[in-house]
């Protein structure tokens, strides 16, 4: 990070009075809650005032780094949240410089935002952090994505191109009880504030460093990637100790591959894989989950008169799955062998595309348990945007992934400005 | 490349008054297809710095600009697109890359910076706006001459300029069910269309409002599209255009979707 600022330093000086402009938006948030529950508020989980700023400057003058085509980055989120009692934050999401020292290599470090794979709100190969919490109460889908910190390189030599990614370990946000409500094994069902859990990220050390792999090529109008990941389970799925409540994030090692390219007058897609679970690898712990693998498919197609749909299929499975059932104590929850997810998505576009309806939809017929996400957003002008929806996530148990969500249930409204 | 269009303006120079009057010969095919080129192929590549107001019929107005940037690899042919926001603030620093293919779906991309996210977009509808204006992709990037029946209905002068006027019926489903054509005879540039639908009804006007030549080759600087029966209206200025930059073809890729090509982004 100090690097970072020094090169921000040297350019800005250099630069003079060239001075990067600064872009963003304001904009406010209100979700009202539907259901009641034991979370901190029963008539709404999201009410904040936001303001974005962003800039980026093309480093300049006699340098290395101009030379190199850098390009320093900037964006960050002052929030005011009135869930927490107007709890004022700031959030780093960007900070970061990219730089091209040869023809075949590109540079990107610091923090930012970190994204691939082929699916729709579902991740198979992209194992970067992410925030579950913003995207259950709303939020735009901006923020799903949270920012790394990271050293990511790009190699591209003519036949494939290379990714590798360093990072340092930043755990998904997840209900936690404050907000949302969630199932909490240790209170036996959905709880709220009551939940008293403790999550135990591993120590910032070189050995919990995490590595990412994505090697890809285009040929013609298809692309297919392979993957590799070694690092942690970005959910705290395991137990460290039942008696002080104690979770943590079990080493993870992932390989996958995907494909994705024009089919049947649309975008098809699929993608694969296999999550080696590196401190349970025959399954046999209680206390740590399993390895799984995850297959993926997908198809997006244009109707034409701006209508799109998109449809995929996600299989989940969990491995040694004996050895898991034989090794539980009576009084452990059970967990299904697999899962079975569908999703839709339909959006159409309305008055020279300045409306925008949409309605994205996951359901599993093998957890019963689904997410209704409806949406309407305007374009008033070019800087007003207005947007609502609703969060209806639901389920017949309280332990299925959307299950656990039922009580989650909001209605939501924003107004942003961009600038 | 280049050697081609050298030799075509040799002989231009040398046969050009007996061109001219051959001109005189021209198939409504053959007009249309020249047209074609003129106006979607110029040069082996261009860059251009394209303002686009869209205003509706109360006269509100809503800006996009964008560079562009555009590689041939034939005449008539494959071609690569790189698009990349800089208004309105909700889009600055997308990229969009199409691949067009004149004899199927175009490939489509699109990065969003917010995520970091690579997409590829469906495009099996040609007849769809173009970022919310009155433009259609295909009006962006070009239809094939093969696909309508093109007659030559006479000859006119618009605006001061011989003109062919073409009427076009497509052969198969089309957005339109016929178009008419103002062709420049000197250039072969489209000054006006008219498109009419199923009741034969004009619903969308094209109109070339400033032609300048730059880098030696005529180029339509001002355009307006206008929906008659909305009264929404799509005016595309191109500024700081130039062609035959010599743009690598590593740069409409994935790589440069994620990272900008600052050499020709400014």
């Amino acid at each position: 990070m100090a690097f970072i600022l020094g090169i921000a330093f040297i350019g800005i000086q250099e630069a003079g009075a060239a001075v990067p402009a600064l872009h963003g938006f304001a904009e406010l948030d209100y979700g009202a809650k539907v259901s009641d529950d034991n979370t901190q508020r029963d008539n709404f989980n999201l009410l904040e005032q936001r303001l974005q700023l962003k800039a980026m400057y093309a480093v300049a003058g006699e340098n290395y780094f101009a030379e190199k085509s850098s390009v320093l980055n900037f964006k960050g989120d002052f929030t005011v949240d009135e869930y927490f009692s107007g709890k004022t934050d700031f959030e780093l999401r960007e900070f970061d410089l990219s730089t091209t020292p040869y023809d075949w290599l590109d540079l990107k470090a610091g923090r930012q935002i970190l994204t691939w794979g082929t699916g729709d709100y579902l991740f198979v190969n992209d194992l970067f952090p992410k925030d579950y919490v913003s995207f259950f109460i709303g939020r735009d889908d901006e923020y799903l994505k949270k920012p790394s910190d990271a050293m990511k390189m790009s190699f591209f030599p003519s036949l494939v191109n290379v990714d590798f990614i360093i990072s340092k370990f930043e755990p998904n946000t997840i209900a936690e009880g404050d907000r949302l409500s969630f199932f909490d094994s240790f209170q036996g069902g959905i709880a709220g504030t009551n939940s008293d859990r403790d999550l135990l990220e591993p120590p910032l050390q070189p050995s919990n460093l995490e590595y990412a792999l994505r090697t890809y090529r285009n040929s013609g109008s298809h692309e297919s990637a392979f993957y590799y990941f070694r690092g942690f389970d970005k959910n705290p799925t395991s137990y460290k100790d039942e008696a002080a409540r104690r979770l943590f994030y079990p080493r993870l090692d992932v390989y996958g591959t995907s494909f994705r390219g024009a089919t049947l007058g649309g975008i098809g897609n699929i993608e694969f894989g296999y999550y080696n679970s590196r401190e349970d690898s025959d399954g046999s712990n209680r206390l740590i989950a399993n390895s799984l693998f995850k297959i993926l498919t997908g198809y997006e197609k244009d109707l034409g008169n701006d209508l799109k749909v998109g449809l995929q299929y996600l299989y989940e499975q969990t491995l040694d799955y004996g050895n898991y059932k034989a090794n539980l104590l009576s009084t452990d929850f059970v967990f299904d062998e697999s899962r079975h997810l569908l999703t839709q998505r339909i959006t159409k576009l309305y008055k020279n595309q300045t409306i925008a309806v949409s309605l994205f939809n996951f359901y599993s017929p093998s957890s019963k348990d689904g997410y209704v996400r409806p949406a309407v957003s305007y374009n008033i002008t070019d800087q007003w945007k207005a947007a609502f929806g609703a969060n209806l996530p639901w389920g017949e148990d309280d332990l299925t992934e959307f299950g656990q969500m039922k009580k989650n249930k909001n209605v939501f409204v924003r107004a942003r400005y961009s600038f | 490349m280049k050697i081609i269009k050298i030799f075509i303006v040799a002989l231009f120079l040398i046969f050009g008054p007996k061109f001219v009057f051959a001109q005189g010969e021209l198939s409504a095919n053959d007009i249309i297809a020249k047209s074609r080129l003129s106006f979607y192929y110029a040069g082996d590549d261009m860059r251009a710095k394209v303002l686009m107001e869209l205003i509706n019929k109360n006269g509100q107005k809503r800006v996009r600009e964008l560079t562009m940037l555009r590689k041939d690899y034939a005449q008539g042919g494959n071609q690569k697109y790189f698009m990349y926001f800089h208004r309105p603030a909700d889009v600055k620093d997308t990229a969009f890359m199409v691949y067009k293919y004149p004899d199927k779906d175009d490939d489509r991309w699109l990065f969003i910076p917010a995520i970091s996210l690579v997409k590829r977009i469906a495009a099996n509808d040609k007849y769809s706006s173009f970022v919310g204006s009155d433009f259609t992709y295909e009006d962006v990037s070009g239809r094939k001459p093969e696909e309508d029946t093109h007659t030559l209905l006479r000859k006119e002068i618009l605006n001061g300029t011989d003109c062919y006027v073409i009427e076009s019926i497509p052969k198969g489903a089309s957005e339109y069910t016929k178009r008419i054509s103002w062709i420049a005879a000197m250039d072969f540039l489209p000054l006006k269309e008219e498109f009419y639908d199923k009741q034969n009804e004009l619903y969308r006007q094209f109109e070339a409002q400033e032609i300048e030549s730059l880098n030696g080759i005529p180029t339509i600087t001002k355009r307006v599209m206008k929906n008659t029966k909305t009264g929404h209206r799509s005016e595309a200025t191109f500024q700081e255009v130039e062609y035959n930059l010599g743009i690598g073809d590593d740069t409409f890729s994935e790589r440069y979707l994620r990272k900008a090509p600052v050499q020709w982004i400014k």
